[in-house]
């Protein structure tokens, strides 16, 4: 089987759940994404579209009905380091300490004690955590355990990387920054740029982040949207006629658009 | 002094001061009820009689060894021999205790742990579980006597029993209860299974084991008194169903408090030992 | 729980709508997890396995305590030899079963009382809490030898050592309960304008309840082994009496059909309980487990 160059796909994917009284829930139906290397691409989409049960299939933590994914080729059969996951509830563990947290996934693989010492300390460096390399995690803010989640993933390795909601719960201004920890993270300049997936209900988190935007409605994927604007994208760059059109669309394939449109057609 | 602060001294005296009542109205029952079950025994034994004639009477129950000679044999009745008496007995206790405790805690974790490895694991022992839960322990003691006779093996395996039975419920649920997002974390940061019960189920399931022990430290007291007191011939249950057997209350309610003071440093001891390990947990109210 | 589920598929046509579902939807609702019988079947089939590795002095075969279940459950001619007051298990189980639901009762209504009294003033918390913690920690197999010898070895003084454990029970969990309500109900109502009566009624009882439920249905689990043990010290009548009886005879399946029977008994009014107290909370919210 050849490898092809696409970090993630989804071929042909379904997803399909019974309820209890015996009648069905089809969550995804007919699927088909494919993501380059490198490639920052987000899912929009109301509650219950599927997006996250796509991440969910994508992290290996379940599996499709019909259809199959793939990194880089390869069917996905489970969860694994080459696909980090920041979930959107709390994730990082409540008995070790923020240190122990990032260097996890590198016990897992039997890194040297020194060595994945080093590299905690630089990712939680980066994220801007080093006073409390040694609290525990109930120590912390919300804001803060979402930046050890981040740095756990980034230290790991992984060439996936997979975000589920992961800052619906945090702050307006909070959230703000931590979208420039995470680009900044994500444009290292001493290795290929990481894939990244990140499921978003939040249309403004979506056009601040991505190179693509996937939206999804009823459990297929509707629209695919290229973003062509350099980052960091502040808010006089959202504000630009190419950036709203694109979100009215957004808006529009969300339900509620049409109040824009109701309001342009009275002006007229 | 601040309004809580004054709060807090007022409720420490109230609980002082209902602790002494205890003890206050312990001696005036006494007086009010000096009849004596046995001659010269009272019903309602006084704390002068307590710390004084019964403490000495204990002696009586120093089997002999260690170089000193037993009351039966014909040395005097002395506070020496009642202590020696009293270290011999609790000692005997302590050993089925622990012994007793220590094994069955650790095959109702390893069981327990090994249950829920499978998904349908826990699902199976439901039920059997359900039925140990209403099987009340001490009415097992009958049987667990026409098993083992007298002998130390089976008053241990008795509290291991009572033990494991907890510590096995407890854990197959406390593993249900651990929050999934933990247990896929760890798997997608490529966590086997063994790493995962070590590092992520092991730690979480702790703070809800804490309660699972106290239970089992409660229950195995009352487990080793219950087997010392149907046959045993040494041990702090020993004396007490000797002494009821005699009507002398004065010395069980001196055994009673002796077993009180270390079942509360037990529990104080296993508190303790969890408070350490679970520094991390958020402080409870 | 760590293996992914997966969808099983049926092929034939109208199989699954047709008898699969139907037969589903009823099984759901009797709450039947097969793999719950099937444990239970495993374990009677371990007793079978164990047979003929053990003598039958210690285990005895499951028709052999059939046999005693049936010929001793109303009258035996053995028990009135023993003297025993109960000369069938019926009796005695109902002698214990009156003695531990009385003991819930009326220990558990002062409890739960005293509970909640105690959680909204800290005087009274402050006096009760002291003797709480200290007499009722004491394991009632070194205080039931006492009460019995004081108060006499009879009815009464049987249930009130039971009723006092109970007591104590669910004093603590009245309190637990009240401190454990979220107070965004209480001062919700408040804003509402409802009376000091109407957040009782409304509000805190109803809130507390299925906490302190739980607490008698706990309490209601040990009550059968306190009242077995109190019986079995120093009572004439019960199921405990008839155990201590059968022990010196030493008729290992006469005394396994009382242990069977006794779990029983206490097995049937747990599930009563249960599922009388899950209607009467039919509201409450779930908490999310894996």
């Amino acid at each position: 089987m050849p490898t092809s160059s696409h970090a993630l796909e989804a071929i042909n994917v379904s997803r399909k759940y019974t309820r209890r009284d015996g009648s069905q829930i089809h969550a995804l139906t007919d699927v088909n994404i494919s993501i380059q290397e490198g490639e920052f691409v987000c899912i929009v989409g109301p509650s219950g579209c599927g997006k996250s049960t796509l991440l969910q299939l994508c992290a290996g933590l379940d599996s499709p009905t019909h259809g199959s994914i793939r990194t880089k080729g390869t069917p996905v059969s489970g969860p694994g380091p080459d696909r980090g996951v920041v979930f959107q509830k709390d994730s990082v563990f409540p008995w070790m300490s923020v240190l122990h947290n990032v260097e996890y996934g590198l016990r897992c693989r039997g890194v040297s004690a020194t060595e994945r010492e080093k590299v905690a300390k630089h990712y939680l460096h980066r994220v801007g955590l080093t006073d409390v390399v040694n609290a525990w995690p109930r120590e912390l803010s919300g804001g803060m355990l979402k930046r050890v989640a981040i740095a756990s993933v980034f230290a790991n390795g992984s060439d996936v990387l997979l975000l589920d909601e992961p800052f619906g719960a945090l702050d307006y201004v909070t959230r703000h920054k931590i979208h420039d920890v995470l680009l900044e993270l994500w444009n290292e300049s001493d290795r290929a740029k990481r894939t990244v997936l990140f499921v978003t209900h939040d249309v403004d988190e979506a056009l601040t982040l991505a190179d693509r935007i996937l939206v999804m409605r009823g459990g297929k994927v509707v629209d695919n949207l290229r973003i062509e604007h350099q980052r960091p994208r502040n808010d006089e760059a959202l504000a630009e006629p190419s950036m709203i059109a694109i979100k009215l669309t957004l808006l529009e394939h969300l339900g509620i658009g049409h109040a824009h449109r109701f309001l342009e057609g009275v002006k007229q | 002094m601040t309004l809580l602060a004054r709060a807090r001294n007022r409720d420490r005296l109230v609980a002082i001061s209902v602790f002494m009542a205890l003890i206050l109205g312990w001696q005036l029952l006494s007086y009010a009820f000096p009849q004596e079950i046995v001659p010269g025994v009272p019903m309602v034994p006084g704390w002068q009689i307590v710390f004084t004639t019964t403490l000495k009477s204990l002696s009586l129950y120093w089997p002999g060894g260690w170089g000193f000679g037993s009351v039966a044999a014909g040395e005097e009745q002395s506070y020496f021999y009642a202590f020696l008496a009293i270290v011999y007995h609790s000692g005997a206790t302590f050993l089925r205790l622990s012994v007793g405790f220590i094994c069955g805690g650790l095959v109702g974790l390893i069981l327990g742990l090994a249950i829920s490895w499978s998904p349908w694991g826990r699902r199976l022992v439901n039920l059997p579980i359900q039925f140990m839960r209403v099987l009340p322990l001490l009415a097992l003691i009958p049987l667990f006597q026409i098993w083992f006779g007298l002998s130390f093996v089976g008053e241990a395996t008795f509290v291991a029993y009572a033990v494991g039975a907890i510590v096995f419920a407890a854990v197959v649920n406390a593993v249900g209860n651990v929050q999934l997002v933990f247990i896929e974390n760890a798997r997608t940061f490529g966590a086997n299974r063994w790493y995962l019960y070590r590092t992520v189920i092991l730690p979480a399931i702790l703070p809800e084991m804490e309660a699972a022990v106290l239970l089992a430290l409660g229950a195995s007291w009352g487990a080793v008194l219950g087997a010392e007191f149907l046959g045993a011939q040494s041990g702090l249950g020993y004396i007490l169903v000797f002494s009821r057997d005699y009507g002398y209350l004065d010395r069980m309610f001196l055994i009673a408090l002796l077993v009180v003071l270390y079942a509360t440093f037990s529990y104080w001891l296993a508190m303790t030992v969890f408070a350490r390990i679970n520094r991390w947990n958020k402080v409870a109210r | 729980m760590f293996g992914i589920s997966k969808e099983r598929r049926l092929d034939h046509a109208g199989l699954t709508t047709r008898v699969i579902q139907p037969i589903r939807k009823i099984l759901l609702r009797m709450r039947f997890d097969p793999l719950s019988i099937a444990g239970l079947i495993l374990m009677i089939g371990g007793w079978f396995a164990l047979l003929p590795v053990t003598p039958r002095s210690a285990l005895p075969t499951p028709w052999g305590v059939m046999d005693a279940i049936v010929q001793k459950f109303w009258f035996h001619k053995t028990f009135a030899f023993y003297g025993l007051i109960d000369t069938g298990f019926f009796s005695a189980l109902v002698y214990t079963t009156q003695n531990v639901l009385i003991a819930v009762l009326v220990g558990g209504a002062i409890g739960i009382v005293t509970g909640l009294i105690a959680a909204r003033s800290s005087l009274v918390r402050a006096a009760l809490d002291p003797i709480v913690l200290t007499l009722g920690t004491i394991p009632i197999i070194i205080a039931a030898p006492f009460l019995l010898l004081w108060l006499g070895g009879n009815r009464a003084s049987a249930i009130c050592t039971v009723g006092f454990y109970v007591a104590v029970i669910l004093y603590t969990y009245a309190q637990r309960a009240v401190d454990n309500l979220n107070p965004t109900y209480e001062a919700a109502a408040r804003t509402f304008g409802a009376s000091r009566r109407s957040v009782l009624y409304d509000v805190l009882l109803p809130g507390t309840l299925p906490e302190i439920l739980g607490g008698i249905r706990i309490a209601l689990a040990g009550a059968w082994g306190l009242e077995a043990i109190v019986e079995l010290l120093a009572s004439q009548r019960g199921i405990g009496k008839l155990i201590r009886s059968i022990t010196t005879a030493s008729d290992i399946e006469s005394l396994f059909a009382a242990l069977l029977l006794l779990a029983l008994t206490a097995a049937v009014f747990d599930a009563i309980v249960a599922v009388l107290f899950a209607r009467i909370t039919r509201w409450r919210l779930r908490p999310e487990s894996n």
